[in-house]
């Protein structure tokens, strides 16, 4: 977006979602009266969608529908649906940005399907070879100079098998985002290994960190361990997909489990009742802590325009979350920015678009 | 010539309050302060003043069709209000006013806030008044119960509606029963005229308050929820009732209270044709004139965004609406429509709070 008092036009693929298109229509509406400076496309079957919007209060000033009929299913095979279908909503969102009728993409559809169309139609940032999807997690330090109470996390599951060349380009980009997004000047990156010991963890990590060590421009700090994450000793960790989505799983998976554990314990007995409400706004806290509906979607880092993944049981908050941040994305250079800082990585292959 | 005599074009009935002027408040203070505001204070809905400028005047200019205001504002404002209309360059036949103060002094304070008891026998009386029987269009807007009132006068005038369930109908609402007398005596003299040729050709209701369009389905596709007099236009110059000078002219006043762009007005293009109120051959027509005309780029521009969109809809853009279908039980559809009405008004004041999320 070159013009910072236009509005940021995001194309939100309504389809796919675990929850279905209700949720992602009505985080739409919801958007276009209170978001002046957002206006959405909502991309699905506007058979359903239609129906959907019409029983919802919307500003139709500022919400569109763009009709297709096809989409890919969450459990199909993501690269042979998209062959087949051309006219899958998540490919027709991409094609959007790619024709400049939209400026970034929202999802909460198929990972695989949104990185395989965006790849065909947005292709990478010059010097990226793989992308990576990066997400926030709450932790006990603050970061920057907001103190946000968040470190970012990538990959999260773009890419299950990385080279120590492709988790140098993540720590570049997860640096960039962060300085955009979260307005930390000089954000502190981190590998997730076994130890905090340069040599320690697989060969690639061990030869990204040496990578790093001598790179410019980033704020490099060395290995963390899994410990350290919900610390929040680093700003950025940089990992591969396949330990990325576990990690991510599992710190979702415990929010859960606390919330479980303190609501059954509350039926049960008069005293554990009385201790949990005295602790009842401590509770709420680090509800709200791990309340990933509240985090705004994971963008999908290295192609060279916004995409914006929430996650696939995303509710209308999680969704209009994700489409503030990917407006906030949109407005920013972040392309640009991701480029310079790979061009200065001289072993990086090119990226293809 | 008495207005009565004359042979209309077409009539147009408006409401006032929340249709044609903004009276919406969000303090006690500004509540307070409306009945007491000049007709130069007292401020539009965007684009309605130019909207019954256009309708009123034929294309020589000459007033030919006939406009009747029934508002439900007290009768003290009729200067201020007649004034600001006349501010406003609109011209009328009627306008009705409710003698709120009479009801307060009489005790009758149901009848204060009740408007079909008091809408319903004006409106028929009217008709019933005219030597011709012109189509009619009417404007409401979803804060109360016009898009029930003026269905309900609808049917009435195809006969499909009969005294007997107005009747029980009033007497539910509390109608006085002088008001009960005006809409038999208006029937009695409306029979002969009685058509099945849909009298009511148009409802347009203003969503000034941001209801649901899904909640008007019920009053059938004679009805059209709109959410800015943009889209009345549109549907109006599909219609025959405007050129394209005069959507221009709408445009324009709509613009210049709300600020849109190109692709705002393409959406709102998109919004009313997908709702099955314009035809994708009304994006042609309005093509085609703007050409004839030979308008600016800017137009051209606002036409290839609305085109965009159009093509966005797919097959959608050329579904249209069934005929105009029955209501079998009026006093039904008023029980169910109001229980709707106060469920969407709970669900919005218990909406999700916005949430601060660290990118948000």
């Amino acid at each position: 977006m070159d013009e910072p008092d236009k509005p940021a036009r995001i194309a939100l693929d309504c389809m796919g979602s675990d929850r279905g298109p209700q949720e992602l229509v009505a985080a739409a509406a919801h958007l276009s009266l209170r978001r002046e400076d957002i206006v959405i496309t909502v991309v699905g079957d506007g058979q359903v969608i239609g129906p959907l919007l019409d029983a919802s209060t919307y500003d139709p000033r500022r919400l569109s529908i763009r009709h297709s009929a096809q989409w890919v299913h969450p459990e199909e095979r993501s690269r042979e649906e998209l062959e087949r279908k051309e006219d899958a909503s998540i490919l027709v969102c991409c094609q959007m940005v790619a024709e400049g009728q939209a400026d970034a993409v929202v999802t909460a559809g198929s990972t695989g399907a949104a990185i395989l169309a965006a790849e065909r139609t947005l292709g990478r940032v010059p010097g990226v070879r793989r992308t990576a999807l990066a997400a926030v997690t709450p932790t006990e330090l603050r970061h920057g100079p907001k103190q946000d109470p968040f470190a970012l996390l990538l990959d999260v599951g773009s890419t299950v098998t990385v080279s120590a060349e492709d988790l140098v380009t993540f720590a570049v980009m997860g640096s960039a985002y962060a300085r955009i997004i979260s307005d930390n000047p000089r954000p502190r990156v981190a590998l997730l290994s076994n130890g905090a010991e340069s040599h320690k963890g697989p060969a690639e990590v061990v030869e990204a960190h040496a990578l790093l060590q001598n790179m410019e421009g980033i704020e490099f700090i060395g290995n963390v361990e899994g410990l350290d994450i919900l610390r929040g000793t680093a700003d950025v960790v940089v990992m591969d997909g396949f330990v990325g989505n576990v990690v991510l799983k599992m710190i979702e998976g415990f929010g859960e489990v606390v919330s479980d554990l303190a609501s059954d314990a509350h039926g049960r007995k008069f005293l554990w009742r009385l201790g949990l409400n005295m602790l009842s706004s401590g509770m709420k806290e680090i509800q709200s802590l791990l309340d990933w509906e509240s985090y705004g979607g994971a963008p999908l880092l290295g192609f060279t325009q916004p995409v914006i993944k929430a996650h696939g049981r995303s509710g209308s908050r999680a969704v209009a979350n994700a489409c503030k941040v990917a407006a906030k994305v949109a407005r920013s250079d972040m392309a640009a920015t991701v480029e310079r800082a790979v061009c200065q990585f001289p072993r990086q292959g090119q990226g293809t678009r | 010539m008495p207005v009565q005599s004359k042979v209309w074009r077409h009539a147009y009935r408006w409401d006032l309050d929340k249709t044609y002027l903004d009276t919406r408040f969000e303090k006690f203070s500004e509540l307070v302060r409306i009945p007491f505001q000049g007709a130069e204070d007292k401020v539009n809905i965007p684009g309605s003043a130019a909207l019954l400028r256009e309708l009123s005047r034929s294309a020589e200019g000459q007033p030919d069709a006939f406009v009747s205001i029934v508002s439900g504002s007290p009768k003290q404002l009729r200067e201020v209000l007649e004034e600001k209309l006349s501010l406003d360059g609109v011209s009328w036949h009627e306008f009705h006013l409710k003698p709120q103060l009479r009801n307060l002094r009489k005790g009758r304070l149901r009848a204060v806030k009740e408007q079909i008891g008091y809408k319903l026998p004006l409106m028929l009386a009217s008709r019933a008044s005219l030597a011709c029987c012109p189509r009619e269009t009417l404007f409401g807007d979803d804060a109360e119960v016009d898009a029930f009132i003026y269905s309900l006068y609808a049917d009435l005038l195809t006969g499909r509606c009969g005294f007997d369930q107005v009747d029980e109908l009033l007497s539910h609402v509390g109608a006085s029963a002088a008001a009960k007398r005006d809409v038999e005596r208006s029937l009695l003299k409306l029979e002969p005229s009685l058509s099945e040729q849909e009298p009511v050709e148009t409802i347009f209701i203003y969503l000034d308050s941001g209801s649901p369009p899904a909640l008007f389905e019920p009053f059938g596709s004679r009805l059209i929820p709109v959410f800015n007099y943009y889209q009345a236009a549109l549907v109006l110059f599909a219609r025959g009732h405007l050129d394209v000078r005069s959507v221009l002219r709408i445009t324009a006043a709509f613009l210049e209270a709300d600020r849109c762009g190109p692709w705002e007005l393409a959406n709102l293009f998109q919004d009313i044709a997908r709702r099955g109120h314009l035809a994708y051959d009304a994006m042609e027509n309005l093509a085609l004139a703007i050409q004839d005309e030979g308008l600016g780029s800017e137009t051209e521009q606002v036409l290839w965004a609305s085109a965009r969109r159009m093509l966005d809809l797919g097959d959608l853009a050329t579904s249209q609406l069934e005929a105009q279908q029955e209501v079998s039980d009026y006093l039904q559809l008023l029980t169910q429509f109001k229980e709707a009405q106060r469920t969407i008004h709970q669900a919005r004041s218990e909406r999700v709070p916005e949430s601060s999320g660290p990118q948000a």
